[in-house]
């Protein structure tokens, strides 16, 4: 028994563990993407921003295509923001046409990590097209970096001290039953309820063993006492 | 006195919790570091685009003191950038050329500034940005609670496996010894069925004091017995009522908890899906649909649901006719196959079959584990055991989601879907090596539709079905998971913030089903508990005519949770004890017509929610459901006259009941 008590104990620590490390983990997590929303919220700024120059223009009957504006505009957009990639203004079907990356006009968007897009409508709520603005991952390894450092930093003591804590309970506990077993073997160390049934009952067997009937009443004090 | 299994569960709860402070403690540090700036970096951007727009009116030859519409501009920008206190134009004196926002700021308010230069690059004016830092707290705030909702989830997950762990065999010496010392410690001298125990080095010796004295009133019993001393009889019986002497305690009844691991994994198997299902499906819709791109999102969830609603009824009698070890163990195979499917295939229409094949396994292996615990427990136990049982679902369904996403973030779905695959496998493995093994019930494969209705018969079954069951989950569903998210959005509030509105509700039934079930039983009061819940749930409800403010939302989950936690569990064990009712005594087909009544309430809700929301209104739609609710609770209290209708049975069932034992 002991031994199935110290591998329970050392199991209860590695819960404990990793259940820290669970918590550490998945806390990094929800961090990392509260961080990806705010880098990604000023990105969409300027998406939003030029979608909506272009739903302008369209709105006034200027094919998409034929807002070459748009062209200077995402450069220029590009151009504050050390940050951005490039940015894109697509057709509906996905194709690039106006680009602050100009080698890029006239082909297909293709996969689009990092980066964030806006739809542009027409007046009808129908897509015309799209911009997409590609900014530099470095920004958000970075912070991604920081929040793992800091996090470890201190979760790994924080995991060890959980799991020694669990042990050193768990062995203060495992003594506290050994002891409290001891004490149940010997009935004058039973606890004061046990002890207390066993007079009652001690009682009421000598009674009847006397062949007197037993005073309840007194079977009850007794037990009281 | 607390054994060492309970009191090193408290023990991790409260290091875990400390454990779990200190990481938020980290997290909040390292969102200063990182989140803030981050946000603090919009400004500046929002800075430059504006510097520039004025650089190009200016450089078009409109003089800075004459160009219209900066303002109105300026606004849009705040009313779109919450943390925006205040923008500003101002010369290279200091001049206030155009200002929206606040007229004052707090002394330490952070300001951005950004140059309007002329094309020589000679400054021309400054657009000043002002930061409200109340709203970064906020936003830093709201990812706070969300990672104390992650340290919640560890917690749970922590307690789960402590109770895993606690529920093997493995362990069972430590039980005995301690189920020993407890009886002592409340001063019983009864003796204890565990004979494997009984030879262990620390049990032998309190076993043989115990017999001692167990022996001297056996002998003494026969004696007065012998000799015909009704006194001396009278007075036996009272000493051996008070202390337990002459009769052997049975040990503990671990039917909720042998099977709640297994339940646990492999509810939490489906749970993972919930967050990234929509997303996947929307990548899996074919180009040309008869029917809305909405509509086709929706649809493997209601073939999910009505998969398991209407395969209730026919599983709960082939569970007992093929053993609930056996059907669990089939139910977790097939809903493993069913994921498995769902991770490979990229195909919406063989996607939807996958669904259906999960639900099968899903129904399946609910019934057979709602069929183990009343199976094996005593009708005093079975709202206790019930409430295990209740508990490990909304566990699962508090931990799932969360893991799920963020395995869909890393691998994708298709791999959380073999993710889950492999849950349910691993809790077929579970179910294999905890679960009893049980013959199978020939007599339950009886159960038909006369046996259903006469069931029906049953004192206040009906009421209860349709009064309490049905309306509970009804109002769940549509004020919970329709009415109140559809609403706060209408408001304007984030998904986020919903979300973690709409966690109190199980948070609250993690923490209270059991605490009610245990109260339920010592008072023997189910149908008072039951009615209470429908009552508490039901009025709350009805508080939302007051208004929806995030608080008064917040007291409404909080009273649907209480409500709906008090009935829950003694509702199950009222609609068990029912099945005394079914010719030959069989609990399957009541249960399956249960839950097939309770699911609808599920499937109704939403379309019902969405049909009065559009009709009446978001107060009187909630209005109308929470007098429902009452309405029916009332109308339960109302069919009986009674405290309970199935009062329990416990004084006078004493017999032994050893698990794996059908009771």
């Amino acid at each position: 028994m002991i031994r199935t008590t110290l591998g329970l104990i050392a199991l209860f620590a590695m819960i404990a563990a990793a259940c820290v490390a669970f918590g550490a983990y998945f806390s990094y997590v929800t961090l990392q993407n509260a961080h990806r929303s705010a880098i990604e919220a000023r990105f969409s700024i300027t998406a939003e921003r030029i979608a909506t120059t272009a739903q302008f223009a369209a709105s006034l009957g200027i094919a998409l295509p034929a807002q070459t504006t748009l062209s200077e505009l995402v450069a220029r957009e590009a151009r504050l923001d050390p940050a951005v990639d490039s940015i894109d203004v697509l057709d509906d079907r996905g194709t690039v046409l106006f680009s602050s990356a100009s080698a890029r006009v006239g082909a297909p968007a293709g996969p689009l990590p990092h980066a964030v897009g806006r739809r542009i409508e027409n007046d009808l709520a129908a897509a015309i097209g799209r911009v997409v603005v590609r900014y530099d991952p470095a920004s958000m390894d970075a912070g991604a970096r920081a929040l793992a450092d800091d996090l470890r930093t201190i979760a790994i003591p924080t995991l060890i001290g959980a799991a020694l804590a669990t042990i050193a309970i768990g062995i203060l506990l495992a003594a506290d039953l050994k002891r409290a077993a001891r004490r149940a073997a010997e009935p004058e160390k039973w606890p004061p309820a046990a002890r207390t049934a066993l007079a009652a009952a001690q009682s009421v067997h000598a009674s009847v063993t006397r062949g007197g009937a037993p005073d309840p009443a007194a079977t009850t004090e007794t037990a009281r006492s | 006195m607390i054994g060492l299994r309970a009191g090193i569960s408290l023990a991790i709860a409260v290091i875990l919790c400390a454990a779990l402070a200190v990481i938020g403690w980290a997290a909040g540090r390292a969102a200063e570091r990182t989140i803030v700036p981050a946000i603090s970096a919009k400004a500046e951007s929002v800075g430059r685009s504006a510097a520039a727009l004025v650089e190009n009116a200016v450089q078009a030859g409109i003089p800075l003191d004459q160009l219209v519409g900066v303002r109105d501009y300026f606004d849009d920008l705040r009313a779109a950038n919450a943390e925006l206190a205040q923008i500003r134009m101002l010369t290279t004196f200091g001049a206030v050329l155009t200002q929206s926002g606040a007229a004052s700021l707090p002394p330490d308010t952070p300001i951005v500034y950004s140059s309007v230069a002329a094309r020589s690059g000679a400054p021309l004016a400054t657009i000043a940005i002002a930061i409200d830092t109340s709203v970064i707290s906020a936003q830093v705030s709201a990812v706070l609670v969300d990672v104390a909702f992650i340290g919640i989830v560890s917690l749970l997950v922590a307690l789960e496996l402590v109770a895993l762990v606690v529920g093997t065999s493995g362990v069972e010496a430590l039980a005995a010894l301690e189920a020993r010392i407890r009886a002592l410690a409340s001063g019983r001298l009864s003796q204890h069925a565990s004979e494997d125990a009984a030879k262990l080095p620390l049990i032998a010796p309190i076993d043989a004091r115990v017999e001692q004295v167990n022996a001297v009133h056996r002998q003494v019993r026969a004696t007065a017995e012998e000799s015909g001393d009704a006194h001396a009889l009278a007075a036996l019986a009272e000493v051996e009522t008070r202390t337990g002497l002459g009769s052997v305690h049975p040990g503990e009844n671990h039917a909720a908890t042998i099977v709640r691991p297994a339940l646990f994994l492999f509810m939490v198997a489906e749970e993972l899906t919930r967050p990234f299902l929509p997303r996947l499906v929307q990548g899996l819709v074919p180009p040309k649909l008869p029917f809305s791109l909405d509509f086709a999102m929706s649809l493997p969830i209601v073939v999910f649901m009505a998969g398991v609603a209407l395969c209730q009824l026919p599983f709960a009698v082939a569970s007992e006719r093929l053993g609930r070890r056996s059907s669990f163990m089939l139910g977790a195979l097939i809903a493993a196959l069913g994921y498995c499917a769902s991770g490979l295939t990229g195909d919406y229409w063989l996607f939807l079959g996958t669904r259906l094949l999960s639900a099968i396994g899903y129904a399946l292996v609910f019934v057979s584990a709602q069929g183990h615990v009343i199976d094996h427990s005593r009708p005093s136990e079975r709202t206790a055991g019930l409430a295990v049982f209740v508990k490990a679902i909304m566990v699962a369904g508090l931990c799932g989601p969360p893991i799920g996403g963020v395995i869909a973030d890393r691998l994708g779905g298709q791999a959380a879907f073999l993710v889950s695959s492999g849950l349910a496998v691993i809790a077929l493995v579970v179910a294999f090596f905890s679960l009893p093994r049980s013959a199978p019930r020939r007599s339950g494969a009886g159960v038909g539709l006369s046996e259903l209705a006469a069931a029906l018969k049953a004192p206040r079954l009906t009421a209860l079905l349709f009064g309490c069951a049905l309306p509970a989950k009804f109002l769940l569903v549509a004020v919970c998971f329709y009415l109140v998210p559809v609403e706060l959005q209408r408001e304007g509030y984030s998904a986020a913030a919903i979300g973690r509105l709409q966690m109190i509700y199980p948070i609250l039934m993690v923490v209270a089903v059991p605490v009610f079930a245990a109260l339920a039983e010592r008072m023997n009061a189910r149908s008072g508990f039951v009615i209470a819940g429908g009552l508490i749930a039901g009025g709350g409800a009805l508080l939302l005519t007051l208004g929806t403010s995030p608080a008064l939302i917040a007291l409404v989950l909080a009273l649907l949770g209480i409500g709906q936690s008090m009935s829950i569990a003694p509702q199950s064990a009222l609609v068990a004890d029912s099945a005394r009712h079914v010719p030959g005594g069989s609990s399957a087909g009541v249960l399956g017509l249960f839950r097939l009544i309770e699911r609808s309430g599920n499937a109704a809700g939403p379309a019902a929610a969405g049909l009065l929301l559009a009709a009446i209104g978001f107060a009187a739609a909630t209005a109308s459901i929470g007098i429902m609710v009452v309405a029916g609770a009332l109308a339960f209290a109302l069919s009986g006259r009674h405290a309970s209708a199935t009062p329990t049975e416990a004084v006078n069932r004493p017999e032994v009941s050893p698990e794996g034992t059908p009771l």
